[in-house]
């Protein structure tokens, strides 16, 4: 069994899942809501775009600190049974074992992704949209969350690990999840430094307000496609900072 | 006898000071090794850098005859330890925390039954960590240390926090090791009693340095009784018991000879009563073990 087979192993009977599903479920239930609220006022809403548009400013709100408390439940099990020096006298070697947390960590957030876009459709299915499953807009959708998940995880696994009390990364969390849905509020100069904020600005659809109506485009995919190698790189570059701080600290 | 530790000027700075300075240390190879030392002597630091847990400052390891930063994979794969407290998984059951040693380390599923039973947890096995006594909690990472029967085990201070049962039975526990798995066990105390009555080799460390090392009864041989003599005159008459033969030496208010036999004794009496010198007690006095480490660390206190 490898390591990162073994970091699923020692999530046993953390009901990580069960919280995950249920944290997830009043997101979508959340999302769905506002839905059925503006196609009863509005029923030219009754579209994708409005659909993916609300899931991923929900997103900013509820993934942010998801991710949080994911993570720290996976790295606070190390800390709490004092199992560094016992991982590490089997030798274990730190970044194996920080790559195999960030892997379980982006697996669980995947599968949350997965389960978003099965319940849009579905959603859409229910409500009889007009349009086709758009397979390429929930694509790109899809990419974006990953892609914000990865920087965030990386952050807050940084965090997690670092410092034992899990009270600061998910404060870290907790402001994450405020800027993720305030981001809008912010111009895009301020908001592009803040990787919370990506929930909206990866999203394919763009919300543009216009005579006190709001109207939605889908975004370019190659408009997009600078930030999400920019997003991608910070990812990368926080992922590596806090293997080699973390392989660097003394246990 | 191959040695399995051998340090060579194994140094730890922190900052300014030495946590632990030039310690040369040799295990050799079936001992069961007491490293004995007041708290905060740096006997986890040096257990710590043996098992690449903290880096050197200075200094060498070898195990197993091998240099551990280049080999440090295998020397550990031969390695059993428990560091400070023990090291678990508390929302797991100890046979999950169990199987999760045994996948890294790579053994059949028998181990696992077997060391349950060396420590006696087989009834406890399928309860959560977070339920368990301390004393479970320490049975626990012994058998997790033991799980892949290693031939060095590295144990850290393993009784601390266990009533005085607990204490005899991890004791007689560890003792057995040698004889039953030839193991060599590398075992830190800050109590003389129990490294006493369970090492064959001792090394006392203090203030980061490594103040003796050798064989029990080498150490034991310290203890020998010594006589005391007290007189009218003591510098008078240590002049003439030296000028005798003997090697007497000026305490406080008395003499003290050292490994001498009745009839010297008894001469030495003779004589000083002969040069008119007034003697006022002879007592045999025997130097605990305690005594010894006591005048090594120089703590007087409690340790």
């Amino acid at each position: 069994m490898s390591v990162i087979q073994l970091e699923f192993y020692k999530l046993r009977r953390k009901q990580l899942l069960l919280f995950v599903t249920l944290f997830l479920l009043i997101e979508i239930s959340w999302a769905f809501m506002v839905m059925n609220h503006s196609i009863a006022r509005n029923p030219d809403q009754a579209s994708w775009e409005p659909l993916i548009m609300t899931i991923s400013t929900m997103n900013g709100l509820f993934l942010p600190i998801l991710s949080a408390i994911c993570v720290s439940r996976i790295c606070d099990m190390e800390h709490k049974g004092s199992t560094w020096k016992l991982l590490l006298a089997l030798s274990v070697q730190r970044r194996q074992l920080y790559f195999a947390k960030y892997f379980c960590a982006n697996s669980i957030m995947l599968a949350i992704s997965l389960f978003q876009i099965s319940s849009i459709a579905i959603y859409g299915l229910l409500k009889d949209f007009t349009q086709p499953i758009p397979l390429s807009i929930l694509g790109r959708f899809f990419i974006g969350v990953l892609l914000t998940n990865a920087a965030i995880i990386a952050l807050q696994q940084w965090a997690s690990l670092a410092i034992k009390n899990q009270a600061f990364a998910l404060a870290l969390g907790m402001i994450g999840s405020f800027f993720g849905m305030t981001a809008g509020l912010f111009p895009f100069s301020i908001r592009k430094f803040f990787i919370w904020a990506y929930f909206i600005d990866l999203s394919p659809i763009q919300q543009h307000f216009t005579n006190e109506q709001i109207t939605y485009s889908v975004k370019d995919f190659n408009d997009l496609l600078p930030l999400m190698v920019t997003v991608f790189m910070v990812a990368v570059f926080l992922y590596l900072a806090g293997s080699f701080h973390i392989a660097k600290k003394e246990v | 006898m191959m040695p399995i530790i051998s340090t060579y000027n194994l140094s730890k700075r922190f900052g300014n000071t030495y946590g632990v300075k030039d310690v040369n240390l040799c295990v050799e190879e079936g001992e069961i090794f007491g490293f004995l030392g007041p708290n905060g002597a740096g006997k986890t630091t040096t257990l710590k850098m043996l098992l690449g847990l903290t880096r050197p400052s200075r200094g060498q390891v070898k195990m197993f005859g091998k240099d551990l930063t280049t080999n440090q994979h295998w020397i550990l794969s031969q390695t059993g330890s428990l560091i400070e407290s023990p090291s678990y998984y508390e929302h797991l059951t100890g046979l999950e925390n169990l199987r999760i040693i045994q996948k890294l380390r790579n053994v059949p599923d028998k181990n696992i039954s077997e060391v349950l039973k060396i420590v006696r947890l087989e009834k406890q096995k399928d309860k959560k960590v977070r339920e368990y006594s301390l004393g479970m909690k320490q049975r626990l990472g012994l058998a997790m240390a033991l799980l892949s029967f290693p031939k060095l085990l590295i144990l850290d201070e393993p009784t601390n926090g266990l009533d005085p049962a607990g204490i005899g039975e991890i004791r007689e526990l560890i003792k057995s090791l040698p004889r039953r798995f030839g193991m060599t066990v590398l075992i830190s105390s800050h109590l003389l009693s129990e490294i006493e009555q369970i090492a064959t080799a001792v090394g006392i460390i203090h203030h980061g340095e490594l103040l003796y090392q050798g064989s029990m009864a080498s150490l034991k041989s310290k203890s020998e009784p010594a006589i005391i003599l007290k007189t009218r005159n003591n510098l008078l008459a240590k002049e003439i018991l030296t000028a005798y033969g003997l090697t007497p030496l000026l305490k406080e208010n008395s003499l003290a000879l050292e490994n001498v036999s009745d009839d010297e004794v008894a001469a030495a009496n003779k004589l000083l009563i002969s040069r008119d010198i007034d003697v006022l007690r002879i007592e045999e006095h025997k130097k605990t073990l305690e005594n010894i480490f006591l005048e090594l660390t120089g703590k007087e206190k409690c340790l």
